[in-house]
């Protein structure tokens, strides 16, 4: 029983999980495999980001969805038995790693933020947030393979070290899944990733009419951010696409700067914060909990500070 | 027509969490809630129901004193409710839950589909629905935001990071669905005055096939620390002065 296991759908992922997976697997005296998915002409290079072991799944036809990897996945895990395996934390990525530990009738710590090895160097000690992020659980698995997943961003991606070698193994076809893909569309309106803003300005509920989102924008020009939205902006009102909503069941942004205007600061949109490097708030209750989770915040009506702001920040360009 | 099942949790309602010394939680007066999540699923399934006929049922896993969630979850829409509960049966971690569901709903009810909420409100493991969908043997279309039925298939839009994928599955199946599907009702005084007259069908812990034990480990839950400044100014011109001069000197602004 042995080996740290990674999997990812995508390239940039899959070498994040390579950096902490190398991480561990030195520390355990074991291998690290990173599964592949179908592009052969990576394998190499992978190898050179620290993988000893690609498992190559084939391609798959037009109408399968990840999910049709389940069975090869489980089997060859049944098989190889390692001792960690680590998911990146994308939807699909969530579903079939829970999918897979039921298979393995094993542990899942989901959107793990913290991996470590206890003091034995054996156990994995795992941290989550839970109750909309207001409270972080650390839990360890009792049963193998230790499995997490692990959100997109959470560790810097490998370092390239040319000359590594490493084995390939290819799995097997996997049986055609009953879901099938009838069509994919991609979004409406590329809007640029907000995930990768260096400074977010984000709309709340104290917004008061659609039009009224027009000084937002000007906020985010003033700043050079782009504009995010609370879940109400977004869902109920349809303001702006899902795509832009931050906090749970939403994205999570890691900008420098974050201002939130008339932001309420509900936990569940605070979680999706909490890693801004400078938060700041505006807002005319100054027991809003969003000044609790701020480093600089404006007590007042919005419509009269946004403006005011704005006047402030041109003059010091 | 369908048969519908839908899988709903009673929760610790976090805006109620208070953080004791040292980080540690104070749950003393907490209160209870739906699961938000499991707000929508029901409602989705409703709307189903109203869609294309069939049935509907609820289920639920937890501790005896339940009850008052499975009154909740009926005035919203299902004709009874099926409270899987014993006094051990409060911090189930997912995999329990989803065996425990999955015991029951593979011996005693007959289903078409069921739906789950894409997570819960208290641990948002989000791996309930996708777990019991294996252990029965079901497909599993999770993060769903559209959903309908055609010739006998689920066809469903999930909600992906790149876009929207459609799909397709025979039934039975297991749906996941995010919180954008629908908005859900509030029950009236007519919905709750009859929630309480619909079938509530208790198992026990020794009915269950088997005991499911936990894989986790619990080592501790903290307060999530938020150390930030909390520097508050006022809005008027010096108050945006100071604001946008602590700015530039983070090195944020410039």
């Amino acid at each position: 029983m042995a080996g740290v296991w990674v999997l990812a759908e995508n390239h940039r992922q899959t070498l994040e999980l390579l950096n902490i997976g190398r991480v561990l697997a030195s520390k355990l005296g074991t291998r690290l495999a990173a599964f592949l998915l179908h592009d052969r002409e990576m394998a190499q290079e992978y190898i050179e980001y620290g993988a000893d072991d690609i498992l190559l799944l084939p391609s798959l036809p037009e109408d399968q969805s990840l999910d049709a990897y389940i069975p090869v996945i489980a089997e060859e895990a049944q098989k190889q038995e390692p001792d960690i395996f680590l998911v990146a934390a994308t939807l699909r990525g969530k579903e079939i790693a829970a999918r897979i530990a039921s298979r393995l009738n094993t542990g899942l710590c989901s959107e793990c933020i913290s991996l470590t090895l206890d003091e034995s160097g054996k156990n994995l000690e795992m941290e989550r947030l839970m109750f909309g992020g207001a409270a972080a659980q650390k839990v360890t698995c009792r049963t193998r393979p230790q499995m997490a997943t692990v959100p997109p961003r959470t560790f810097e991606p490998a370092v390239k070290q040319s000359g590594r070698e490493g084995q390939i193994k290819e799995l097997p076809v996997p049986p055609a899944s009953a879901l099938r893909v009838l069509e994919k569309k991609a979004r409406a309106h590329e809007a640029s990733d907000i995930r990768e803003a260096r400074v977010v300005v984000c709309a709340g509920r104290g917004i008061e009419k659609q039009e009224d989102m027009a000084l937002v924008r000007e906020l985010a020009e003033a700043v050079g951010g782009e504009i995010a939205c609370t879940r109400p902006i977004s869902e109920e009102l349809h303001w702006l696409p899902e795509n832009l909503c931050i906090g749970l069941s939403g994205i999570n942004v890691k900008p420098d700067l974050y201002i939130g205007v008339g932001v309420s600061g509900q936990i569940q949109h605070v979680t999706g914060i909490r890693d801004a490097k400078v938060i700041c708030a505006i807002n005319n209750d100054e027991n809003a909990p969003i000044f609790e989770a701020a480093d600089y915040g404006i007590v007042g009506d919005l419509y009269e500070v946004v403006p005011k702001l704005i006047k402030e920040l041109k003059g010091e360009k | 027509m369908p048969r519908i099942v839908v899988c709903f949790k009673w929760v610790i309602d976090e805006a109620y969490i208070r953080t004791g010394a040292s980080q540690e939680l104070d749950l003393e007066n907490v209160d209870y809630k739906l699961s938000d999540y499991d707000r929508n699923a029901i409602e989705e399934a409703v709307r189903l129901k109203e869609e294309y006929g069939g049935s509907l049922v609820g289920i639920t896993v937890g501790v005896p004193e339940a009850t008052k969630g499975i009154k909740d979850a009926l005035s919203r829409g299902p004709e009874k409710a099926y409270f899987i509960n014993d006094a051990s049966f409060d911090n189930l971690e997912p995999s329990q839950t989803a065996t425990i569901l999955a015991d029951v709903v593979s011996s005693q009810i007959e289903y078409d589909l069921i739906i789950c909420g894409e997570g819960s409100s208290d641990l948002y493991a989000q791996q309930v629905g996708p777990r019991l969908a294996e252990k029965l043997g079901i497909p599993c279309i999770s993060y769903v935001q559209k959903l309908g039925i055609e010739n006998g298939e689920i066809i469903a839009e999930r909600k992906m990071e790149e876009g929207v994928e459609v799909v397709a599955a025979p039934m039975p199946a297991l749906v996941t669905v995010v919180p954008d599907i629908n908005s859900p009702r509030v029950p009236g005084l007519k919905d709750t005055l009859m929630a309480s007259k619909k079938p509530v069908i208790s198992i026990t812990k020794d009915q269950l096939s088997q005991t499911y034990e936990p894989c986790l480990q619990t080592a501790g839950i903290l307060a999530a620390s938020m150390e930030r400044n909390c520097v508050k100014f006022g809005g008027e011109l010096e108050g945006i002065a100071g604001f946008v001069e602590s700015l530039l000197k983070e090195g944020v602004i410039s």
